[in-house]
């Protein structure tokens, strides 16, 4: 009869990136079984986006992945649109690209910088702070929101793009490529990084295809998909990037395929910045008090390429000015799934890691 | 132009202690470079244009059409039976899209006024209001000591120094 | 002249016992005190350094420049409430930090600290065995560390307290192999009569050191950095209180001021082992001028490799507790039984 350890890893606890539970059994120091309690950030944001107005339920958009605030928005904004039949002029359409991309950089930069300090490195989750810092301050000069921007509209964008905001994106950028070069260093040339993430959170590809793991936890075992390419939204087909994907499977191929996302969100944001157009950057018809007279009618599934994976939103209006229902297909949610699996067998400093890896934020799986 | 897909590069493995060695290389490196803190009360970090935290309520332009009620995501806006003096009023003129404004048009002599311990700051009752009665300033130093965070539509007229706390 | 000597003058009109008893009182109150204004330094140059790395400003508004930022920081600790856990065995649990502190102190009291120009030698313990001394002392720390551990009943600070002593054994084994080594070095001008002896005392290490050992056994150095680090457990080697995985190990239930000692244990072991590799394997108190500020160089070099130590601390990340395992016992117990052998083969030669 075996002699197990129980190890309570959050609700509080240093290592989980939000508050949920990951309860541990241990035997030594090996893992047996992993079961991952959620919930404890629960605030009902689907039922909520229900008695609201179409143009109010952005607030809690934005709350789902705080740190990727301009991606939810976007997917809510997508399924919506498809829904009213709302037109979206060109201008604003560039302008929520570059800043969806922006926010991947920023989303990106919190997970590398949390990865390092699960791992025992407390340097480069400052640099990458820094460098988020300064993607927020554009933010706050586009639409005067810090993290939770409430940017993007039904119809288009809040406030439009001056010279100074793609001056200072461009010389952002400048700025940005050779430090996050950097920051790559900084963990790649420790041997004790390849250590910790060589070989570890190993994740089959039919295992993530079974849980429905998606974004790059499933581009890291060897699967290109990526909404983006499969079913681009906005102008995605309109620039020059590269999905990169890893047959390695392991933390290591994931870090390196994020730090590689991070690459080409660069190039998508320095081509795209060159094709703004002059033009209208708000549908008129979603005007001022007309953002209360949206209707809807029918139900639409629209889904976006966010942090962790593929966004979905499904809205389903009945003709009045409040969706009927509100649904949102988190993929937060359908990869901490997969932890279970990936830590099974491994050792106690590796759930961390693959914690870590895994990246999940839990204003999404809970809502 | 749809996407490619690429295989990433994994790069080679690094030595052992030259590896880290390297590592801390970087590191150090940033020793040399100036800190980046702003130390917050004595100075502040400049504020770009379009920030905006503190709601203010410009009387005269409010005709009470309650649209900020209906549009605030949280129902942090509440309209709320309110009689302005007139001598305060009159002080007050505000430059709005449709010219300068000093007379009363608000019949039904109802005003929002705005629960900040719940407000996400999300700009829609100024996006949304007619008038531009509603609009959200720079000022964002709105701590206070008592438990209520409603200001009422008086208060909401006030700078925030003049502002009871 | 040595600080003891000069005490006794001054103190030489109470009699021969009662002003040598002084002299020794007084000689050790100095260096507890050296050792604890050291400490504050230490800890407040670690955050400011650390700070600059990561491009922030670090402790600034206590007193000018935050210079007083750890005397608040301890005040706060000695005021805060000690959380007991329930269930503990209270004897182990109170004592815990008490032996890592006094361990801790007690150990730099043996430390040869050299000449420093009016007082003379500063060296305090005039025994013939004090590198034994030392390794005995140290080995009491993981004592402590193990009745901190398990008197809680935390799983936490039981894995913790586990790791802990896997750690220990497997590097404490290199590094005293290691130690040896220098010891082979150093006593072999004494081989005829009672030889030994000799080459266990730290004076004659450092005396010995006209080229550091450092430059002649590189590997044994290697080998002692790396279990030095080991022992203090900071980052690279923390995994007995790795903080994102185990809160803090084995220290995760202690507050307040016991978590105080412990965390002043920590800061101890990096200062202490600084000064211990800079004696055994960098000359220690000798000097490139002159040999009356022999304190002096030991200061700078002891600084020299606290900074470095802080260095690695910042900007590696954790190892796992089976890799380390695996370092100590396949790499760092191999290279230094290769060190011992070269260290013997080079007593051959320049004999």
């Amino acid at each position: 009869m075996a002699h197990y350890t129980e190890l309570n890893i959050g609700p509080i606890h240093p290592a989980v990136h939000g508050i949920l539970k990951f309860k541990v059994k241990l035997q030594e120091e090996i893992i047996e079984d992993v079961e991952i309690t959620l919930g404890f950030l629960h605030r009902n944001a689907e039922k909520i986006c229900e008695l609201n107005y179409y143009a109010d339920n952005m607030v809690y958009f934005d709350r789902m992945d705080y740190i990727d605030a301009m991606n939810m928005e976007l997917g809510y904004l997508t399924a919506v649109e498809k829904l009213m039949d709302m037109e979206v002029p060109e201008r604003a359409q560039w302008i929520r690209m570059i800043m969806a991309e922006l926010n991947r950089l920023a989303a990106r930069l919190v997970g590398l910088g949390a990865f390092g300090l699960d791992m025992g490195m407390l340097t480069p989750f400052f640099h990458c702070f820094i460098e988020r810092e300064k993607i927020q301050k554009i933010f706050v000069e586009a639409s005067g929101g810090r993290q939770e921007v409430n940017y993007m509209s039904i119809g288009g964008v809040y406030q439009d793009f001056n010279d100074q905001i793609i001056n200072d994106i461009r010389e952002f950028l400048k700025e940005f490529k050779p430090y996050l070069e950097d920051i790559y260093g900084m963990f790649m040339h420790s041997e004790i990084f390849w250590q910790r993430n060589d070989g570890i959170g190993i994740l089959e590809p039919d295992v993530a295809l079974d849980y429905g793991v998606t974004g790059p936890l499933l581009r890291g075992s060897g699967i290109a998909y990526d909404v983006r390419k499969d079913a681009p939204y906005l102008f995605y087909d309109k620039v020059n990037f590269n999905i990169p994907i890893s047959h390695k499977k392991d933390n290591m191929g994931r870090f390196i395929l994020k730090v590689e996302e991070m690459r080409q969100s660069i190039r998508i944001i320095e081509q795209s910045i060159d094709k703004i157009p002059d033009g209208p950057y708000f549908n008129n018809k979603a005007k001022k008090s007309m953002m209360l007279r949206l209707k809807g009618d029918g139900e639409v599934f629209s889904r976006v390429e966010s942090e962790n994976g593929e966004f979905g939103v499904y809205v389903r209006g009945n003709g009045t000015f409040k969706p009927w229902r509100v649904h949102v297909r988190s993929p937060a949610f359908k990869n901490i799934s997969v932890v279970p699996v990936m830590a099974k067998g491994m050792m106690i400093a590796d759930l961390i890691v693959i914690i870590g890896s895994v990246d999940t934020v839990i204003g999404e799986i809970d809502r | 132009m749809v996407a490619t897909v690429k295989e990433i590069e994994i790069p080679k493995k690094p030595v052992p202690i030259l590896g880290s060695l390297r590592t801390m290389g970087i590191v150090g490196k940033y020793m040399f470079k100036k800190p980046i803190t702003t130390q917050y009360p004595e100075e502040k970090g400049e504020i770009p244009e379009r920030f905006r935290y503190r709601i203010f309520l410009a009387p005269e332009a409010c005709i009470g059409c309650t649209l900020c009620e209906q549009i605030c995501p949280n129902h942090s806006i509440k309209m709320e039976k309110w009689d302005f003096k007139r001598e305060d009023t009159e002080k007050l003129t505000i430059e709005t899209a449709h010219g300068e404004r000093t007379n009363l048009q608000n019949k039904r002599h109802i005003y929002p006024d705005v629960n900040f311990g719940t407000c996400t700051v999300c700009r829609q009752c100024e996006e949304i209001c007619p008038t531009d009665a509603i609009y959200l300033t720079h000022e964002f130093e709105n701590s206070r000591t008592r438990n209520s965070f409603t200001y009422s539509p008086e208060e909401l007229t006030k700078q925030e120094q003049d502002v009871i706390k | 002249m040595n600080l003891l000597t000069r005490i006794h003058e001054w103190f030489s009109f109470l009699g021969n016992p009662a002003s040598y008893a002084i002299g020794y009182l007084l000689e050790t109150l100095f260096i507890i005190m050296f050792v604890g204004i050291s400490f504050i330094a230490l800890i407040y140059i670690f955050r400011k350094y650390m700070a600059r790395i990561q491009r922030r400003i670090g402790p600034n508004r206590v007193g000018k420049f935050g210079l007083l930022q750890l005397i608040a920081d301890a005040l706060k600790l000695i005021g805060k409430e000690s959380i007991l856990p329930e269930g503990r065995d209270d004897l182990a649990y109170k004592i815990a930090p008490l032996i890592i502190m006094i361990a801790t102190l007690v150990s730099f009291i043996i430390l040869p600290f050299g000449d420093l120009t009016y007082f003379g030698s500063l060296t305090i313990t005039h025994s013939k065995i004090t590198l034994i001394l030392l390794f005995g002392i140290l080995s009491i720390l993981p004592i402590g560390e193990i009745l901190g551990g398990m008197s809680t009943r935390s799983n936490y600070a039981l894995i913790g307290t586990m790791r802990a002593v896997a750690k220990d054994v497997s590097f404490e084994v290199p590094m005293l192999i290691s130690a040896l080594a220098i010891v082979m070095i150093s006593s072999r001008s004494f081989v005829t009569g009672n030889a030994i002896v000799g080459g266990f005392n730290l004076s004659t290490i450092v005396t010995d050191q006209i080229i550091p050992y450092g430059i002649i056994e590189p590997v044994g150095l290697i080998v002692f950095f790396i279990s030095m680090i080991a022992r203090a457990s900071y980052t690279p080697y923390d995994l007995a209180e790795s903080d994102s995985e185990l809160i803090t190990g084995y220290t995760t239930e202690y507050s307040g001021m016991r978590f105080g000692l412990f965390y002043i244990g920590l800061f101890g072991m990096i200062y202490l082992g600084s000064f211990f590799i800079s004696i055994l394997y960098l000359a220690g108190s000798n000097g490139p001028v002159t040999t009356d500020l022999g304190f002096i160089y030991l200061f700078i070099k002891t600084d020299i490799l606290v900074l470095i130590a802080f260095l690695i601390w910042v900007s590696l990340p954790r190892i796992r507790i089976d890799k380390f395992v695996n370092l100590g016992w396949k790499y760092l117990l191999p290279l230094s039984v290769i060190n011992l052998v070269y260290a013997g083969f080079f007593i051959l030669y320049i004999r």
